[in-house]
């Protein structure tokens, strides 16, 4: 077998090159000179050069996938989702920057960790074998790990990344498990290959492994019972990491167990599809319950992600046909809200002090400190709760019509709860931004965070939701030709 | 073969069983050593020789021993001295020792005659078949495994420095 590479191949796998390149050459220019602002420039740089090279990777394709080896295929549905992961973590650097100008330690590693984690979003968002997507995940993992706990002298964010990182590891083994046991039954690893030789295996091992794997996948997209880290590791870790955390490490996972519901009918298999059934359904109540009565903002929005996930999970039981759609509409607002939401945290409090500002109480009245970001925030949560004319609309939109035309009742009526009681934690915190405060303390903080590319980032994030929530046609039109390889 | 694999297995089970229960640290880790050479012998039986050899060569000799020597080196000190002879004492290290020669036995039983072990398994996989496979259709995989371990040094460089 022939395994030279051919130009289109190479061109085709142009943004994992450059993002691996942007990370050797941020670890030479940090051998050589340590600076912060320098360093995150060449990562901005390396990673919106891989996002730009997106470009010529379509014209090659000309909407044929191409295929890499068998590990990775870059289609319509991987190239789309590439864009949209390299947009998120170019979202995430901006925060960054801010926020860690008050760390005192080295500032320089952080920007290495998260432009590898992106090259592990990347491999997963194409890969099509169980090889590439256990790496992938390892790669996305493993930085993240260092990133939750890196203010290291700061015993609680060290608390978070030791919990992280041993149950991430436990999830992994019993992902590796559930492969080794698909592999044992049908002696293969791609997706394709094992989709055709299914018959051949004995079904108990088969949805065992199956059962092994989702376990695993479950762990990353944090549902529930599978979600008992979210909230003290989203608590633990710098804001800015909590975002990646929310968007760019569960999405890469949703991306490709997507393609691996499309592509392996096992996982469509009636228990298979039960048992998802009530982890989305439990996702919905428990998520959306649990943060009824927190007080600290970050475990609020770490449930509020576990429910969003719940609601995102209706997708992958429908999986095909128009769930396609769905899910990546869905997958985009919540991504841009989240990172919304998440960046006002970021901004409120940078640069980095002993302690994030959490607590709910520490909102009161901060529409007239910060009437800007507040204003963010707003759209923001009510996106997250799916009032019309913002972005969430559109999104749950999308996931209830897919849901009722495959007559899902049972999620149907987890998601019309969930949203429900999701509403009252949602517009708790949005009224305690509104709270009066004495005239005195009514003073407006300076304004040049509005100058700064986080600042920037937020604005366009805001613009972005309110444009998916009046006008969403192009973006679904995007979507629908993007998808058209996994419908 | 069949019963050189049923040996080895059993011996791996109860090894790893005695690695969790055992709350002596040295002792635990000896019981990991014995636990992946079985588990080297039953690849060797399922004719994975190449894997035998890497599990030998890099768990149970560089990893283990490493561990070994950071348990022990973590409490340095006059006190500790005692401390490692009684870890280290005859009879922790009878069990582990007898069921290694019974590895070491098996091995001896099925090369004696012939010089050579035929596979429980369906082929022999061969170094060759190995290093074909890695840089043919799994190039890839190679490449974005050294970017992993790039990611595990960088995040160990950062969570293990004190000094700034």
């Amino acid at each position: 077998m022939n395994h030279a590479m051919t130009t289109q191949q190479l061109t085709a796998l142009l943004p994992l090159i450059l993002a691996t390149l942007t990370t050797v050459v941020v670890m030479l220019t940090i051998a050589f000179k340590r600076q912060h602002r320098l360093v995150a420039a060449m990562t901005v740089i390396g990673l919106n050069l891989a996002l730009l090279s997106l470009g010529p990777v379509l014209l090659a394709a000309n909407g044929e996938p191409i295929e890499l080896t068998p590990l990775l295929i870059v289609d319509g549905y991987a190239i789309f989702y590439m864009g949209l992961l390299l947009v998120t973590a170019l979202g995430v650097l901006t925060l960054c920057h801010a926020y860690f100008e008050g760390y005192a330690g080295n500032r320089e590693e952080l920007y290495l960790l998260l432009a590898m984690a992106t090259l592990g979003a990347l491999v997963m968002a194409c890969s099509r074998h169980f090889a590439s997507f256990f790496i992938g995940l390892e790669l996305l993992s493993i930085p993240l790990y260092a990133m939750v706990a890196y203010p290291v002298r700061d015993s609680r964010a060290l608390e978070g990344g030791m919990k992280y990182l041993v149950l991430s590891g436990a999830a992994s083994a019993f992902m590796l498990f559930g492969i080794a046991l698909l592999y044992a039954e049908t002696g293969a690893l791609g997706f394709a290959e094992i989709a055709a030789k299914l018959s051949a295996g004995r079904p108990g091992i088969l949805l065992a492994g199956a059962a092994m794997i989702l376990s695993g996948v479950a762990f990353k997209l944090s549902a529930v019972p599978f979600h008992l880290w979210t909230s003290d590791v989203y608590e633990a870790a710098p804001a800015p990491v909590s975002a990646f955390l929310a968007t760019v490490s569960k999405a890469a996972m949703f991306v490709v167990v997507y393609r691996l519901f499309v592509n392996i009918g096992l996982f469509r298999h009636p228990l298979a599809l039960d048992a998802l059934t009530w982890v989305a359904v439990a996702s919905m109540v428990v998520g959306n319950l649990l943060a009824l009565r927190q007080d600290n903002v970050k475990r609020i929005l770490a449930y509020s992600s576990i429910a969003q996930f719940g609601y995102l999970l209706v997708a992958l039981v429908a999986s095909g046909g128009r769930a396609t759609e769905a899910a990546g509409i869905f997958l985009l607002t919540y991504i841009v809200t989240a990172l919304g939401v998440f960046g006002v945290m970021t901004l409120v409090s940078s640069p980095m002090k002993d302690r994030d500002v959490e607590h709910i109480e520490q909102l009161r009245g901060l529409f007239w400190k910060r009437p800007y970001l507040s204003s963010i925030m707003t759209t923001m949560l009510l996106s997250l709760a799916g009032i019309p004319l913002t972005a969430g609309f559109v999104g749950k939109f999308y996931l209830i019509s897919v849901g009722v035309d495959t007559r899902q009742w049972l999620l149907m009526g987890a998601v019309v709860a969930g949203s429900a009681i999701g509403l009252y934690y949602y517009l708790r915190v949005m009224i305690m931004m509104f709270q009066p405060i004495p005239v005195r303390e009514r003073v407006s903080e300076p304004l040049n965070w509005v100058q700064q590319s986080g600042g920037a980032m937020l604005m366009a994030a805001m613009a972005l939701v309110l444009v998916l929530g009046v006008y969403p046609e192009p973006f679904l039109q995007l979507i629908r030709s993007a998808t058209l390889a996994l419908r | 073969m069949d019963l050189t694999f049923y040996i080895a297995a059993t011996i791996a089970l109860f090894a790893t069983i005695m690695v969790v229960i055992n709350t002596n640290p040295v002792h635990a880790l000896l019981y990991l050593v014995l636990s992946l050479l079985s588990v080297a012998t039953v690849f060797f039986t399922l004719g994975a020789h190449f894997a035998a050899a890497l599990e030998v060569i890099v768990y149970a000799g560089a990893i283990m021993v490493l561990f070994v020597f950071v348990v022990m080196m973590l409490n340095l000190g006059a006190k500790t001295e005692d401390q490692e002879r009684r870890w280290l004492s005859a009879p922790a290290m009878v069990l582990p020792a007898a069921l290694s020669a019974v590895l070491l036995w098996q091995l001896g039983t099925q090369l004696w005659p012939r010089g050579y072990i035929t596979a429980a398994g369906l082929q022999e996989v061969t170094p060759k078949m190995v290093g074909i496979a890695l840089y043919g259709p799994y190039l890839l995989a190679v490449e974005l495994a050294s970017m992993l371990l790039l990611a595990g040094l960088v995040a160990a460089y950062h969570l293990g420095r004190h000094d700034d």
